[in-house]
């Protein structure tokens, strides 16, 4: 990790965060929205000028999803609009009105996680955790487009989530475990 | 106020009215990213999103025709390589399922890689307006200064277009492989009578077509003498700065040696 990307992501800035969720909450709710999330239909009143970050945390209560740059760089808001990774910070909440919206709460099927979650858990590819939701719905995006990535394509499509705590190297073997190229590739992984 | 047309020229009213006061929003990639760090106000948004007519990628008439809010992720699969490879470098798979070909010249950052691209291929911007139609002008033209074009108050892009047949290379210098703005970047292609044209990034204060290396090697012919002669004329022509991310005099350097650097591509893969 460079040294500018760990600025990025110290400069989670807790203030920053805490005045957009005031604005949330104080601003009159003006605007109907109706999108999927997570396979449902939902119909929430929105501040048109919010983020799709703030409806999915502040108006829908689904916390899964983390911010901390809140400027597209670190992705830790990812989550999928129509199958696609975006960062959810830089959608403007009407923007997704009739389209879907899957949040990491949105991965596992009943009781079940989904195979990336359980390899996280497995491969030890968590340490403090906050970019761990943003991660996993990359890896799940990229499975569900290529089921059997090699590494290098694996780092790629992680190239716009940042972790500050760990060295990459267990997210990647992760993501390739969860993977139907499963071990065979992650012998030839190699380390960064 | 948050606007929200249905199509095209819902979309070119709203524009009209309200004019510079109207802000377009594409991707947001730049713009929420502007307001987020307070560099910029924006009283009335008008959304593109659900304008279905921007999105259109097509074959027309000799030319790929790419709708304003077609968004990077698509045209890293183009066949123009310079614009594929300069898609697949924006920011990282988030970032180019959200930001746009539209929005990228609209901010007319200098470091902007697609557009450069776009500049070295030829292209052709088209602009619509309700009072006046359309109207196509080269890209590179379009720029007048940092974060400024020429395009008017009442106007949108509506599409670029880029001409078939020009074999393109593009090259980035970045702090790191992903999610890294450009320290100097530049493309370039040559077209079927072998003439060339360049693009250079984050050199000048808008993304530069460098005309006068063009001309050179258009009238001399390309070979390793006029790549010198073009690196050279590139580096006395560039204006760069200073700043966090690297001195002028290495821009101004790496601005020539890329320039020799595509156009030795583009004359070994000539025929091929
Ligand atoms: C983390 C991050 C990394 C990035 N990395 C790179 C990089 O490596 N290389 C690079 O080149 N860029 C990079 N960018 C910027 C890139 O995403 C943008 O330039 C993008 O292409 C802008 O498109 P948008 O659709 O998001 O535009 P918006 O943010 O929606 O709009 C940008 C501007 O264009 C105007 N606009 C939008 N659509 C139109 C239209 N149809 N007609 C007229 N004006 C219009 C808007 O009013 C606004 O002024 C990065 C951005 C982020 C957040
Ligand atoms: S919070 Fe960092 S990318 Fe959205
Ligand atoms: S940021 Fe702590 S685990 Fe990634």
């Amino acid at each position: 990790m460079t040294r500018r990307q760990l600025d990025i992501f110290n400069r989670q800035d807790q203030a920053a965060i805490d005045k957009t969720a005031e604005r949330v909450r104080k601003t009159e709710a003006t605007w109907p929205l109706r999108f999927t999330v997570n396979g449902k239909p939902v119909e929430v009143a929105v501040d048109p000028e919010e983020s799709l970050y703030d409806t999915l945390r502040e108006r829908l209560r689904l916390t899964g999803t983390k911010g901390a740059c809140l400027e597209g760089e670190c992705g830790s808001c990812t989550v999928l609009l129509d199958g696609k990774p975006v960062t959810a910070c830089l959608v403007m909440a009407p923007q997704v009105a009739g389209r879907k919206v899957t949040t990491i709460e949105g991965l596992a099927a009943d009781d079940r996680l989904h195979a990336v979650q359980e390899s996280f858990i497995a491969a030890g590819a968590v340490q403090c955790g906050y970019c761990t939701p943003g991660l996993i719905v990359s890896a799940a995006a990229l499975l569900e487009e290529n089921p059997q990535p090699t590494a290098d394509q694996v780092r790629e499509a992680l190239e716009g989530n940042l972790c500050r705590c760990t060295g990459y190297t267990k997210i990647i073997d992760a993501v390739l475990d969860a993977s139907s190229s499963g071990t065979e590739d992650k012998a030839n992984a190699g380390v960064d | 106020m948050y606007f929200q047309p249905k199509n095209l020229d819902e979309a070119l009213e709203i524009k009209a009215k309200l004019g510079a006061d109207g802000t377009l929003l594409a991707g947001g990639t730049d713009l929420v990213v502007g307001i987020r760090k307070g560099r910029t106000q924006v009283s009335n948004f008008i959304d593109l999103s659900k304008v279905a007519e921007l999105g259109e990628l097509q074959e027309q008439d000799g030319f790929l025709r790419i709708g304003a809010a077609t968004v990077h992720r698509r045209l890293e699969s183009c066949a123009h390589k310079a614009l594929a490879d300069a898609a697949a470098t924006v920011g990282g798979p988030q970032i180019r399922n959200l930001g746009t070909v539209g929005g990228q010249i609209g901010t007319a950052s200098p470091a902007g890689d697609v557009s450069v691209a776009l500049i070295a291929l030829n292209a052709e911007v088209e602009l619509l307006s309700a009072a006046r139609g359309s109207r196509r002008l080269p890209l590179a033209d379009i720029f007048t200064g940092p974060g400024k074009t020429s395009i008017a108050d009442d106007e949108l892009i509506r599409a670029v277009w880029v001409p078939h047949g020009r074999r393109s290379e593009f090259y980035k210098i970045g702090k790191r492989d992903a999610v890294a703005i450009s320290v100097v970047m530049a493309a370039a292609s040559i077209g079927p009578s072998n003439d060339v044209a360049i693009g250079i990034g984050c050199v000048a204060p808008t993304p530069l077509r460098c005309r006068r290396a063009e001309d050179h090697i258009n009238s001399h012919g390309l070979d390793g003498a006029t790549i010198n002669d073009a690196a050279q004329i590139v580096r006395e022509d560039v204006s760069p700065i200073d700043d966090h991310r690297a001195g002028a005099a290495y821009r101004r350097e790496m601005a020539g040696t890329l320039t020799k650097r595509l156009l030795w591509r583009l004359l070994h893969s000539k025929g091929g």
